[in-house]
């Protein structure tokens, strides 16, 4: 995020993409209903109803996969009609003159036709956004689990660069993060390209940097993403997996072929709170210490570096994670300091890393979650980015073209099937499938079909049916379901009964390699004799359910 | 060590920029005010303590329980300091004899009105009735009145209980409920001394718009609404340590207080830190507050575990496990090089955590394959 949470309230605008916020991120949703509570307008853009669309001023239903049409359109209305912040895309931006040519190939009217959004809808909100100074853009994964994921992103930031919303309180560009740690786990440098502090592991002089500090000479070679990953232990580029807490034959598209990989690799370790679906594929499983039975930080969405503190001991002879790497460590020959705790590691991490050059946990002990970057012990947190111009300089637009998803429907397949996350569960759900209470709210998986879909294939509600791909079958439970529009599906991925990721398909972003799971071809088979059941209580896709 | 921080984050100061220009004067303090501000605010920042029950920061003041009132110099009344905004040059005095018997009597009403046992009434929850009449020195004047408010008879969601006995009817629950979560679930229900919470059509909470985020409990001054986990438990909040954490399910970092029971090395239930406080504003969601079972579940890993030569998993000691691990990776590294092992990383773990799982990668297997799920 550019901004902070805090903000949202003060929002007069937002704009929400791709993000089912209140169940996601509960607690965001709750800054956003405060500030429509005060009266800023919220326009979701969203191929599903929502409950933020049950508040908002417009809700601009698109049909999966059609975000650049939508964005493109969007900027088209603000160029051709001259709202576009002059002043602001001289002094800060470059290549606007591209973004134009290319937007203006966008009409509304095409686009009511390819996303079915009304074109007046498209026009008003590229006005109220272009027009409202605090207006903020707010998504997620619908808008980057697309293999033109990277493409949405900057479409979405041509908008934010084109109205100078950037550099302001309560505006900006705010991908809302997924997961306690997310941001964190990309600070620390566990990704292929970047070294701690996203210095380029493609650097010869940042390899130097780190091979100095490490005493050990770094390799040339660029690293494996996590969908090349998957791709390369089916081929055999791979031979040996360490897993550390993380379930990928849950969470990772086309799982089929995932499964069918690990079985193929020589050696897989699983380092785990629980013996999850993985744990079926190792040769040595090693049990964790939990998120309250260690010390350490977790860095937040708005890039606040917050404490995490032991509660209790960890059940039986489980050890924290990085106490485990250590040992791994000292055992492959590693020199390295003899760490007394994780101050010491994040105090090393952090003198790699000017990013982060002033945290340290004495300071949040003192002064609370700090928000990076802070480079200096005495340089304060900082609250928004981009403040007094753009960081790299000059804000770069990217003209981009509309493309399709990799797989659209077909009469063999004629539904487009998304998948996402629910309110009363957490990705793989190995912690809240445990919660008694949440099993209780939500018992099993399902799929949500729209009633004129239902009708044509005789489907009752709560009725079994198969959702059928061109890579598997998977069984749950009907909810015919007012959130989505004729055409479409809807499926949780939460249920490794019910394993939603048979299904998608493992075509990745270009460039970040992030599969599409937003949008895959699939049918429905009905299973006849099963017995309807309601299972749903309370569920918001049924209120008002005529 | 102070196992507590405070982050400003969520300071309730509003951030319009406006010039501070105007002044008001409480109890003989002349203090600033932005336009606006209730009189409560403004004492609040310069640390004058006005005691109040239905307020809560993020919410539209009440002026229900009439804890607050105080003098304002020209008003026929006490005002509400929740609910008065200032003027300029209004002249306020809160500790007057007139408004120190208005909060005993006030206190009076609402303890007669609720269990009256202080060791009952705080068996989960402290209560912050039983704080005041501390402070006041009001307890057990009035007898107990024996209130026809009704529960719920029969309500089986699994995390919140709601006893009637001790509801003061300050409609803390139910306006967090409108305004913050904003979905209504549960509202007041008749008249006067008959006023209880309750739901539409009395539903089971789980089959209302409730999506159990549990700021009720949060807010309830008195404990009638309160965590089932807690009850259960049957070790009063006050003699649980509180552990300043952050929440490890999404991304917003919500700090939570773990309450733990040392004794029995159990963390019994999640309470969310005072609202202006934290990022998160003293709210939670329903993961948040109350899908911690996990923590201590029956299935946690507890034993390193090899696969034997039969191909089943067996436990073994961890410097077996770690041999092996070790082992393992070298001997694929050195079979067809660094770059055929993989390592997948986690955002669940800390952030120290993950630089050393990269620098395990990198420096001492020597392959930049290191990822995690950012990607997906």
């Amino acid at each position: 995020m550019t901004n902070s949470i805090p903000e949202i309230r003060d929002a007069d605008f937002l704009f929400v993409t791709g993000s089912n916020t209140s169940e996601a991120h509960p607690i965001i949703a709750m800054e956003m209903k405060r500030a429509v509570g005060r009266g800023a307008k919220l326009a979701v853009a969203d191929p599903r109803a929502i409950w933020m669309t049950e508040i908002s001023d417009w809700h601009m239903q698109l049909n999966p996969g059609t975000d650049v049409w939508l964005l493109n359109a969007m900027a088209h209305v603000i160029v051709t009609e001259g709202l576009e912040s002059r002043e602001w895309i001289e002094a800060n931006t470059e290549h606007f003159e591209s973004v134009r040519e290319t937007v203006l190939r966008y009409p509304p009217e095409e686009a009511e036709k390819i996303t079915g959004v009304p074109a007046e809808m498209i026009r008003e909100v590229a006005r109220a956004y272009a027009t409202t100074e605090k207006a903020g853009i707010y998504y997620t994964l619908g808008i980057t689990e697309h293999t033109t994921g990277t493409d949405n992103v900057y479409a979405l930031s041509n908008l934010v660069l084109m109205t100078g919303h950037l550099g302001i309180r309560s505006a900006g560009m705010n991908p809302l993060r997924g997961q306690n740690n997310v941001q964190g786990a990309n600070d620390s440098g566990a990704t292929p390209v970047y070294y701690p502090g996203y210095q380029r592991a493609d650097e010869a002089e940042i390899r130097q940097k780190f091979a100095d500090h490490w005493g050990v000479p770094q390799s040339e070679t660029t690293g494996l993403n996590l969908n090349e990953m998957m791709k390369a232990m089916g081929d055999g580029r791979l031979r040996g997996l360490f897993l550390m807490g993380e379930d990928i034959v849950i969470s990772e598209p086309n799982v089929g072929r995932v499964e069918k990989a690990m079985n193929e690799l020589e050696f897989v370790v699983v380092q785990d709170i629980f013996f999850n679906e993985s744990c079926r594929y190792a040769d040595v499983v090693l049990p964790a210490a939990c998120f309250a039975e260690k010390e350490g930080v977790f860095t937040n969405s708005d890039r606040r570096v917050q404490r995490v503190r032991k509660a209790v001991e960890p059940p039986g002879e489980a050890r924290a994670d990085w106490q485990i790497i250590l040992e791994i460590m000292k055992r492959a020959g590693l020199k390295q300091p003899n760490y007394a705790n994780v101050r010491e590691i994040y105090a090393e991490m952090a003198s790699l890393s000017p990013k982060f050059g002033g945290i340290s946990h004495h300071r949040i002990e003192k002064e609370g979650g700090l928000q990076w970057p802070v480079e200096t012990p005495d340089a304060p947190s900082t609250e928004y980015l981009h403040k007094g111009g753009v960081l790299r300089g000059k804000g770069l637009f990217q003209a981009v073209e509309f493309r399709p998803p990799f797989e659209v429907a077909d009469p063999e397949y004629p539904l487009v099937l998304s998948t996402g996350r629910t309110l009363y569960h957490y990705n793989a759900a190995t912690q809240t499938r445990r919660s008694e209470g949440l099993s209780k709210k939500q018992p099993e998986a399902f799929v949500e079909v729209s009633r004129k879909d239902a009708r044509k294939l005789g489907l009752q509600d709560g009725q079994m049916v198969d959702v059928v791909s061109r890579r598997g079958r998977v069984r749950c439970r009907a909810m015919v379901s007012r959130q989505v529009r004729r055409g479409s599906i809807w499926m949780p991925f939460h249920f490794p009964e019910a394993r939603t990721n048979y299904l998608t398909t493992d075509a990745g972003d270009a460039v970040t390699g992030t599969g599409e799971y937003k949008v895959c071809a699939a049918r429905l088979e009905p299973v006849q004799d099963s017995e309807p059941k309601q299972v749903f209580p309370g569920a918001f896709a049924l209120a008002g359910e005529a | 060590m102070s196992k507590t921080d405070t982050d400003k984050a969520g300071s309730r100061e509003p951030h319009n920029g406006e010039p501070i220009s105007k002044f008001v004067i409480i109890d003989g303090n002349e203090l600033h005010f932005r336009s606006g501000e209730t009189i409560l605010q403004a004492a609040a920042r310069a640390d004058i303590d006005i005691p109040t029950i239905c307020h809560d920061p993020r919410l539209t003041p009440a002026g229900a329980c009439r804890m607050c009132l105080v003098e304002v110099e020209g008003a026929r009344l006490m005002q509400p300091a929740c609910a008065a905004k200032t003027t300029p040059g209004m002249v306020v005095r809160t500790q007057t004899g007139k408004v120190e018997r208005n909060r005993k009597f006030i206190l009076s009403l609402h303890l007669a009105d609720t269990v009256q046992d202080r060791e009952t009434a705080e068996d989960n929850n402290p209560s912050k009735l039983f704080e005041l009449a501390d402070r006041y020195g009001t307890a057990g004047e009035w007898t107990q009145v024996e209130s026809p408010r009704q529960g719920r008879s029969q309500d089986e969601n699994p995390f919140i209980e709601f006893r009637a006995d001790r509801c003061i009817a300050c409609s803390l629950c139910t306006r967090y409920c409108d305004e913050v979560e904003a979905v209504s679930a549960i509202t007041l229900a008749h008249r006067g001394a008959h006023t209880t919470i309750s739901t539409v059509d009395q539903l089971d909470l789980t089959d209302t718009t409730c999506e159990l985020c549990g700021g009720c409990v949060d807010v309830c001054p008195t404990g009638a609404m309160t965590e089932k986990a807690g009850l259960a438990w049957g070790k009063p909040e006050r003699e649980l340590e509180k552990v300043r954490t952050t929440c490890n399910f999404c991304g917003v970092g919500c700090q939570i207080d773990l309450n733990v029971d040392q004794e029995a090395n159990r963390v019994v239930k999640v309470t969310s830190p005072p609202p202006g406080t934290t990022v998160n504003d003293g709210n939670l969601c329903v993961k948040g507050r109350f899908a911690n079972d996990f923590i201590h579940h029956e299935e946690r890993l507890t034993q390193p575990l090899v696969r034997g030569e039969d191909g089943e998993l067996r436990p073994t000691s961890w410097e077996d496990a770690l041999d092996r691990t070790t082992k393992g990776l070298l001997g694929v590294a050195e079979r067809h090089g660094p770059d055929s092992l993989a390592f997948i990383s986690s955002s669940r773990c800390t952030g120290e955590e993950n630089y050393l799982l990269q620098k395990m990668a990198r420096a001492a297997f020597g392959t930049h394959n290191i990822h995690q799920c950012a990607a997906t």
